[in-house]
């Protein structure tokens, strides 16, 4: 047995594909600077207990974890980089002025890969606004993530809305539940069950599982259900969110979706497009939590752009410039900065055509080859 | 023409079942499918948007999971014991009922009951269900995987215990085995991919509404 194998769920990304991932998430990261997010770079591995703490939900044993030999406290490397976004925006970054717009891209890992996500390690790269999760924020938010998908070459989006904190909403108002059961009726709700919710007694919540679908019906059929009117808000609320979302994006509302909405409070998203299997990233609103026992709301996204390709990055033009050996240096110089990748001869023995060249520069041009 | 949506159907029991209830939904295969001796896997119907496969039924929820098809009938225990995240079962087709059980051969049941026990033998075709029921009552399972015939298991000492699906009790009766406890209640489910559903609600939500009409 060879001693090169890679763990299971890691892998090396090659040429041309590990080129053109960096330029989908440098495209990416241009978006999201360019609407005033500042970069920030936290470690890879943090204590446990920070990570694993700082915000519910978040299920300590996806992470890696083992002994400090210099503190002998537990350490843990990062499955999610938004927990470390609060962390800064709780102490580094208390004291700065609110909404705080923070950006990031790093690489997480996770101890276990799920069947249908075999991959072990994987890019975050995402966008927090911290200090406001208003209507104003969440529009925002969205607005950018869609525009970064599509500077990284992704077509046909379409975001799910969802209402993370529904069932609670409305155990607590109209149709109430158990306090033992609501999190097995949020359990057969998210896996769409209709025959378990029915066998746990809460046929009240059924109707739910048919507001989903294309927003304008999904909100008439919720609307429909809100006999209180504990949810006339959150519908507003939604529309108000996809006014601005133009036609190319369709968006769809499922209100009971608890899919990675572990600790997103009033609103969450995940975004979808043609050609890409699962999800391609998530946001919402949600809570940081401060050292005094304090919350603050926030709104931010995930994206995952390791399957983005297809960003119109350098290598997407696939021109290599053949130097031969002295060359013209200030006409290569001058090709470079026009966008050529240059591949210089080591000696007379270099074959553009070996090398993948698709041009040489001749006479302080590029020619065909 | 876009890729058609395939709807995946499980081999066997609930098959003939599923028949009249897809016809209701507007779904009739081509002839070919009917065959017995046809050895094709994938089948036209009398929509150009819809092909049908037919696989076995733990193979419905891995393709259906992995979106390798966007739609298909599956027993709820199947969806049970894989736990996909990306599965969506929106309609109880209310046929194929049965349930899934604990069973052990008529003559050892009762004699010693769970209680002190930290670990049992199990064979079954749903290590994962069973590995969770027995957790619930603080008892490590150690399952033998087994695809069929478990009932001979008892017998032949590979375990004490089986758990299996249980329709009319005839099969484990015929075996020398008694049901001793229920783990849950079985019924055939549509189920659908989660991405599929965002991504082409056109032709799944429409489909997904009329089998629940059907169903009524």
């Amino acid at each position: 047995m060879t001693s090169d194998l890679l763990p299971e769920g890691l892998q090396d990304s090659l040429p041309p594909v590990a080129e053109a991932m960096a330029d989908a998430r440098r495209a990416m990261m241009d978006v999201l600077s360019s609407h005033g997010f500042n970069r920030i770079q936290p470690p890879m591995v943090e204590y446990e207990r920070s990570l694993g703490s700082r915000m519910e939900g978040v299920a300590r044993d996806t992470m890696f974890r083992f002994v400090d030999p210099v503190s002998l406290r537990t350490l843990a490397l990062r499955s999610d980089i938004t927990v470390q976004v609060g962390r800064i925006a709780s102490t580094g970054l208390a004291s700065a002025p609110r909404p705080l717009r923070l950006s990031y891209c790093g690489p997480v890992l996770k101890i276990r890969a799920g069947q249908l996500e075999p991959e072990r390690e994987r890019t975050q790269l995402g966008a927090e606004l911290v200090g406001n999760d208003s209507v104003a924020a969440v529009m925002q938010m969205v607005g950018v993530a869609i525009e970064a998908l599509r500077a990284a070459g992704v077509q046909n989006i379409s975001i799910d809305f969802t209402l993370p904190d529904l069932v609670d909403t409305l155990a607590a108002s109209t149709f109430p539940l158990d306090a033992g059961k609501i999190d097995a009726v949020r359990r057969e709700l998210d896996a769409k069950d209709a025959g378990g919710i029915t066998a746990l007694g809460a046929d009240a919540y059924l109707p739910l599982l048919y507001a989903a679908g294309p927003l304008d019906d999904a909100l008439d059929k919720l609307a429909a259900i809100d006999a209180g009117g504990a949810l006339a808000g959150r519908i507003k609320a939604l529309r108000e969110i996809a006014a601005p979302i133009d036609d190319g994006v369709s968006v769809t509302l499922d209100p009971t979706e608890r899919h990675g909405f572990e600790y997103q409070s009033w609103f969450g998203f995940s975004i979808f497009a043609e050609g890409y299997s699962g999800a391609l990233g998530r946001g919402g609103t949600y809570t940081v939590r401060h050292g005094d026992g304090t919350g603050e709301a926030a709104t931010g996204f995930s994206l995952y752009p390791d399957p983005l390709t297809k960003a119109e990055g350098r290598q997407a033009q696939g021109r290599y410039l053949f130097l031969l050996l002295g060359h013209d240096m200030r006409a290569a110089e001058q090709l470079r900065a026009a966008g050529w990748r240059t591949i210089a001869a080591l000696d007379e023995n270099d074959d553009a055509a070996t090398l993948g060249c698709t041009h040489i520069l001749d006479n302080g041009e590029a020619k065909a080859l | 023409m876009a890729k058609p949506t395939i709807f995946a159907i499980p081999k066997g029991r609930i098959l003939d079942d599923a028949l009249p209830i897809l016809e209701q939904a507007g779904i009739v295969p081509e002839k070919g499918f009917f065959d017995k001796s046809n050895r094709a896997l994938k089948f036209g119907t009398n929509r150009e948007d819809i092909d049908i496969i037919r696989v076995r039924a733990f193979d419905v929820a891995t393709f259906v999971a992995h979106g390798a098809a966007q739609i298909g009938i599956v027993g709820s225990d199947v969806i049970d014991e894989f736990q996909y995240s990306d599965l969506y079962a929106p309609v109880d087709l209310g046929f194929g009922h049965c349930r899934l059980s604990v069973a052990e051969p008529a003559e050892k049941a009762g004699t010693d009951d769970l209680a002190g026990a930290s670990h049992v033998r199990v064979a079954t075709k749903y290590p994962n269900l069973t590995r969770r029921h027995f957790e619930a009552m603080g008892v490590q399972a150690e399952c033998v995987k087994l695809n069929g015939a478990m009932e001979l298991a008892p017998s032949l000492g590979l375990s004490r215990r089986i758990v299996d699906l249980v329709e009319s009790g005839r099969t484990l009766k015929e075996n020398g085995l008694v049901e001793t406890s229920k783990i849950m209640n079985v019924s055939a489910r549509l189920i659908v991919n989660r991405a599929a559903l965002k991504t082409n609600h056109s032709v799944l939500g429409p489909l997904i509404d009329r089998f629940r009409e059907a169903v009524r």
